[in-house]
């Protein structure tokens, strides 16, 4: 049997460690699905050899 | 002619400072006619949190002391400033925009605070935001902060409160913040300059933390030469926030007369040309790009490949972050998150690592085609906002469904949280106004630590066209 959007969100709460509340599921729902719909196109992208730095170094840098 | 109260808070940062250095005005009777102002406009306005009215006399009256004994004075003396609730005040409430944080007084000033303070500014209090430095806060706790060009409508977000005072000239200049927007979206819908230095440029010791990397203050101001002296005073290395440049911080105000004759100006054509593109703010742009041209600029077509999603990887890296920042507060206190907020930081603390990794790669990705285009060119143009000032009432409707999500919260996000993710500074310059008199702003971004480069282009700009001149009607308000 397929979970439903909201059953996803409640479980996926429960794992984390966050308390949502009914009557807010179906929302924390539909903003967790629409990024992730918005980001599959990532899947094409080659990423192999980019690494994720948070903060960008300064050094060599133009000065505008 | 002596001036009256009204027109010392029509004045520019800079000329306050230069006629209270002139002995043409004293501090007090400029924080007095601030403080009038406040009083009249800010019960419908909502810009302000807390005013600090005493404090700021009082500083005011020491200011009028050290003037007389002829001591030297830093580039803001007397000037009164007020911060976005988001940065540490040292014993004044400091709310992040949240009920959650209704009684916090830190027990230090921000570092941005702090320099202010050391150049001469007076504080006046502490300016509204939507909570968390997040959007879309439903029912904000100390009100809703209207936008003075248009009641009905939003100031921008989130530093709401920094737009809509400088519009109403509740304050001679501001300091927001900026994690993907949020100082220059704001200075878009309400006429003024909002500008996000790159990265590392000013400390953020004492700011209240929505993205650690992505978190930025922002200078706020009614003219392109304040931002660049108070982005002079705030910039520069700080011991507190280890991440800060110890580059020098150059005198921005020095080259901005300089002109833009043979700037090459590139504007990006992924975000120009968007079908959804209000096109009263598509025309604003395609008439400030013949401006630039008939000033000297080198006009090309640049294309951005990435930007298309920029909004979205924004919310995947920014929101998640934030989620983090905010883990206690969601695991233990979420009751005391407006709706908006907690839904958004709950979708957030889902959102699967391995998507949050490829959005992180996909920044770096978006960064080098940044740096690719401004290999050709010395800044790129685009609107701040694909559209002016939304409703209060369209900005905070529960959304429909994921398509009216899609379309509402990531597209704009794509025009300020691209230069955010891609750690490049951007300023916002008023550029126009629609046929129901909104502003519209111009973004102008550039290459890491060009801040004085946009800051030259951005003041050819504003000083070829009236529109910063425009005072709002709730700046005139009786």
């Amino acid at each position: 049997m397929e979970w439903s959007k909201v059953e996803r969100v409640m479980e996926l709460s429960r794992l984390v460690g966050i308390t949502v509340a009914a009557d807010e599921a179906v929302e924390v729902g539909d903003r967790l699905y629409a990024l992730l719909r918005e980001l599959e196109s990532l899947g094409s992208l080659d990423l192999t050899d980019i690494q994720p730095v948070a903060v960008f170094p300064d050094e060599n840098e133009d000065d505008g | 002619m002596k001036m009256t109260a009204e027109d010392i808070a029509f004045l520019s940062a800079i000329d306050t400072a230069k006629a209270i250095r002139a002995r043409e005005l004293s501090p007090v009777e400029v924080v007095q006619a601030y403080l009038a102002r406040i009083e009249r406009l800010d019960p419908t306005l909502r810009a302000y949190v807390t005013v600090t009215a005493e404090a700021a006399l009082m500083a005011a009256r020491e200011k009028e002391r050290v003037l007389l004994s002829g001591a030297k004075c830093g580039p803001l003396f007397g000037v009164p400033m007020a911060v976005k609730d988001q940065f540490w005040t040292r014993g004044t409430l400091t709310t992040n925009g949240s009920r959650a944080y209704r009684d916090f007084l830190p027990t230090e000033d921000a570092t941005v605070v702090a320099r202010l303070a050391q150049a001469g500014a007076i504080l006046l209090g502490k300016l509204a935001m939507s909570e968390l430095a997040l959007g879309g806060t439903r029912a904000p706790a100390w009100g809703i902060t209207r936008n003075p060009w248009d009641l009905e409508r939003t100031p921008g977000e989130s530093s709401s409160g920094s737009g809509a005072a400088l519009a109403a000239h509740l304050c001679a200049a501001s300091v927001g913040e900026d994690t993907g927007g949020s100082g220059r979206v704001p200075a878009a819908y309400c006429n003024a300059v909002g500008l996000r230095p790159t990265y590392t440029r000013v400390s953020r010791h004492g700011l209240m933390t929505a993205c650690w990397f992505l978190d930025q203050a922002a200078p706020m101001t009614k003219t392109v030469e304040d931002c660049a002296l108070v982005l002079g005073v705030v910039a520069g290395h700080d011991a507190k926030d280890p991440v800060t440049s110890r580059r020098a911080v150059p005198d921005y105000s020095s080259s901005l007369k300089r002109g833009i004759r043979g700037t090459r100006v590139g504007l990006i054509r992924e975000l120009h040309e968007h079908p959804d593109v209000h096109p009263e703010v598509k025309s604003a742009i395609a008439a400030a790009v013949e401006t630039m041209r008939g000033l000297g600029a080198e006009i090309r077509d640049v294309s951005i490949p990435l930007i298309g999603i920029a909004g979205a990887l924004y919310i995947a890296i920014g929101d998640t972050e934030g989620a983090g920042a905010c883990d206690e507060l969601l695991r233990n206190r979420s009751g005391d998150l407006d709706p908006a907020s907690r839904t958004r930081l709950q979708a957030a603390s889902m959102v699967p690592f391995k998507v949050y990794n490829r959005a992180m790669k996909a920044r770096v990705l978006l960064r080098r085609q940044f740096i690719e285009a401004l290999s050709h060119v010395d800044v790129l143009l685009s609107p701040t906002s694909p559209y002016p000032a939304p409703k209060h009432v369209e900005l905070t409707a529960p959304f429909v469904d994921s398509d009216d999500l899609r379309a509402r919260f990531f597209f704009r996000r794509a025009y300020t949280g691209s230069y955010a993710i891609a750690a490049l500074p951007a300023i916002s310059v008023p550029c126009g106004f629609t046929s129901n008199s909104l502003p519209i702003g111009l973004q102008i971004g550039g290459r890491p630590f060009a801040e004085e480069t946009l800051l030259r282009v951005a003041h050819a700009y504003e000083q070829a066209t009236p529109w910063h001149l425009r005072r709002a009607p709730g700046a005139l308000a009786a």
